[in-house]
């Protein structure tokens, strides 16, 4: 404890310095937490889904649609309790940019057999009796100040529901009782949609309840075998993998965001590096004195380890603590859809720091070597 | 038996392929409380000597013995730790951490005992009183006159009580007067509190402060005064003088 003055006194010696270096790595914990958060947010929904619920899609890609003849097929096969489904509407409220999922359901199967859509008996009732009612999250109503009767019109953003606006009665706001459902999303009546799309009868996706979790595997590969060799072949997996498809449709998310991660985190341990090794450097001298007065090599060493460590735990702290205050998906109006709701969470902000101390001591390294090593008398000898 | 003892130390550098001689067989001896000076042109030797006496380099062949302990056969860790005890040394220019208060430059190498913070005040307080900078402890080193940074290198050397003070050259940057203040210090310490010194110097004004003068030529040694008679020696000021 003793030497903390030190370092602290070496530290405040370029100030300037000391502050670009540590808004480096706050900028490097900032983004990393942040890209950390999006990945996270893709993890939760896909933890938080029903391990009772198996999804079926078309066997080509889910962005085919399928008879919905399929719901009772699937509804009879054996170890399925339930069955509903679902569209994706793709429509355009306004403008392109206010973009957020609006899914075409079917209101009493889907409600069933998703508890985690939670609404009040009032507005499930009113949303049920409405044809063109629908139903959002409530993280979707605060931002556009939606309430209750409100009237919303969706353009349509797929050519089969034609050209023509949808228009909605606001009936129900719902709260997401798990990261499995986002409250950043419409749901309304299937049966509107189809009623005005040109090829009738087609759904996007089937949601079969299970009767057994553990045979649930069993119960997937049963559903396709009911479409094999059929002209609409499915593809069905258990509602995790469904999820984590949702991401994949925006490719490779872990490998893209931890590229890019990897690389800020990189570039920053190289500046960090330089400026170690530049303020060493110029001090060649002192540790010089340093060690005529007999501090010890490894006492220098853990001297820079020290400054290298206060100086990027100082940048994390930063970066964690602005990542923890900004990034949340609803602050940034980037949830709906695809994109489930995410936020830095406290393991987020202890990676962050961890990653901070790991770029300061790795920063600090090198240079620290170089002066726990330095020859005394080269060392004076170059300034006298 | 003598403080320090030189055994036939020969030290050679290496420039590329070239051996540079600096120290040739070199064998002397210096006594405890001794005050010794050391003359010769540049690149005679002297400051590779001092450099050997404080173990911060080690002789090429030969032994360098302070006291008790044979110091050029020590490891790298065990030199650091019997520099740490044992030598206080004070440059040219003064070499103090801008950063750090003259108090906290003096503090340094107390960081490395045991002392507590309150031991540590009050040893830096007795240093900075005989230095005469007690009234400057909050003073950082561009706020002192390069006098006053010599005498805080020299609270510093003297903290620790070392058994060895080393100077190279501790008047070579400063001015008449401060260099004779610096001087009568040195005087003083070696006077009244029995400090062993060994000084580098080219001036022979600062020569006349030492009870004991070599004077060395290409690693060799070519003159030997016994002892200087202290009694001759101009007045000292600081209330200083001959104790014995």
């Amino acid at each position: 404890m003793k030497y903390i003055g030190l370092v602290l006194k070496s530290v405040r010696r370029s100030r300037r310095r000391t502050a670009l270096t540590t808004l480096s790595v706050a900028i490097a914990v900032f983004l990393f937490a942040s890209l950390q958060a999006v990945l996270d947010g893709f993890d939760a929904v896909a933890a938080a889904s029903s391990s009772t619920r198996v999804v079926t899609i078309r066997s080509t890609s889910m962005i085919f649609p399928m008879p919905s003849s399929h719901v009772e097929t699937i509804r009879s096969t054996p170890g399925v309790q339930e069955a509903t489904w679902a569209n994706w509407f793709g429509g355009i409220y306004k403008d392109p940019k206010n973009f957020f999922g609006q899914f075409a359901i079917d209101p009493e199967s889907y409600l069933r057999m998703y508890p985690e859509v939670i609404l009040t008996p009032e507005d499930k009732k009113a949303f049920m009796e409405d044809r063109t009612g629908c139903i959002v999250g409530d993280g979707l109503a605060k931002k556009y100040s939606w309430s209750l009767g409100d009237r919303i019109v969706i353009q349509p953003g797929i050519p089969i529901y034609g050209s023509q606006d949808f228009a909605f009665t606001i009936r129900g706001i719902y709260k997401a009782g798990s990261s499995a459902v986002d409250n950043q999303s419409m749901m309304f009546h299937w049966k509107y949609a189809d009623e005005r799309s040109s090829q009738k009868g087609l759904v996007g996706w089937i949601v079969a309840q299970v009767a057994d979790p553990d045979r649930a595997a069993q119960v997937a590969i049963a559903i396709d075998q009911r479409f094999a060799n059929s002209p609409y072949e499915t593809k069905t997996d258990t509602e995790k993998a469904f999820s984590a498809s949702f991401g994949k449709m925006l490719g490779n998310l872990n490998v893209l965001l931890g590229s890019v991660a990897l690389a800020v985190v990189i570039t920053t341990l190289f500046v960090a590096g330089n400026t170690m090794a530049m303020a060493v450097r110029e001090r060649t001298t002192e540790i010089a004195v340093m060690r005529t007065l007999g501090f010890p090599a490894a006492t220098i060493f853990a001297l820079v380890v020290g400054e290298g460590l206060v100086v990027a735990v100082l940048g994390g702290v930063i970066g964690s603590v602005l990542a923890r205050l900004v990034i949340n998906a609803e602050f940034l109006g980037m949830a709906g859809g695809f994109i489930p709701a995410f936020s830095v969470g406290n393991r987020n902000v202890a990676i962050g720091l961890g990653l901070s101390a790991l770029i300061g001591i790795l920063a600090a390294m090198l240079p620290a070597v170089m002066a726990s090593r330095l020859k005394v008398v080269d060392a004076l000898r170059r300034v006298a | 038996m003598a403080l320090i003892e030189l055994r036939e130390v020969t030290k050679s550098y290496r420039r590329d392929a070239i051996e540079i001689p600096v120290l040739d067989h070199l064998s002397i001896t210096v006594g405890e409380g001794d005050f010794l000076g050391l003359m010769g042109p540049s690149g005679s030797g002297k400051s590779t000597l001092l450099n050997l006496l404080a173990g911060i380099d080690r002789p090429t062949r030969g032994s360098v013995r302070i006291g008790d302990t044979v110091i050029s056969s020590l490891s790298e860790r065990a030199l650091a730790a019997w520099r740490a005890r044992h030598v206080g040394f004070i440059f040219q220019l003064y070499n103090l951490i801008p950063v750090l208060t003259a108090f906290e430059n003096v503090e340094l190498p107390l960081l490395l005992t045991n002392l507590s913070k309150a031991q540590r005040r009050d040893h830096v307080l007795t240093a900075l009183g005989i230095v005469g900078l007690a009234d400057r402890e909050k003073h950082y080193p561009r706020q002192l006159s390069g006098g006053q940074e010599q005498r805080v290198a020299i609270a510093r050397a003297i903290v620790t009580d070392p058994t060895l003070l080393l100077a190279d050259e501790p008047t070579g940057d400063l001015d008449a007067k401060s260099a004779g203040e610096v001087l009568t210090l040195l005087q003083r310490l070696n006077q009244e509190f029995k400090k062993t010194i060994v000084m580098v110097t080219h001036d022979p004004h600062a020569a006349e402060r030492a009870t004991h003068l070599l004077h060395l030529e290409k690693g060799t040694l070519v003159e030997r005064h016994e002892p200087i008679d202290v009694e001759q020696m101009p007045a000292v000021g600081l209330g200083a003088g001959r104790t014995s």
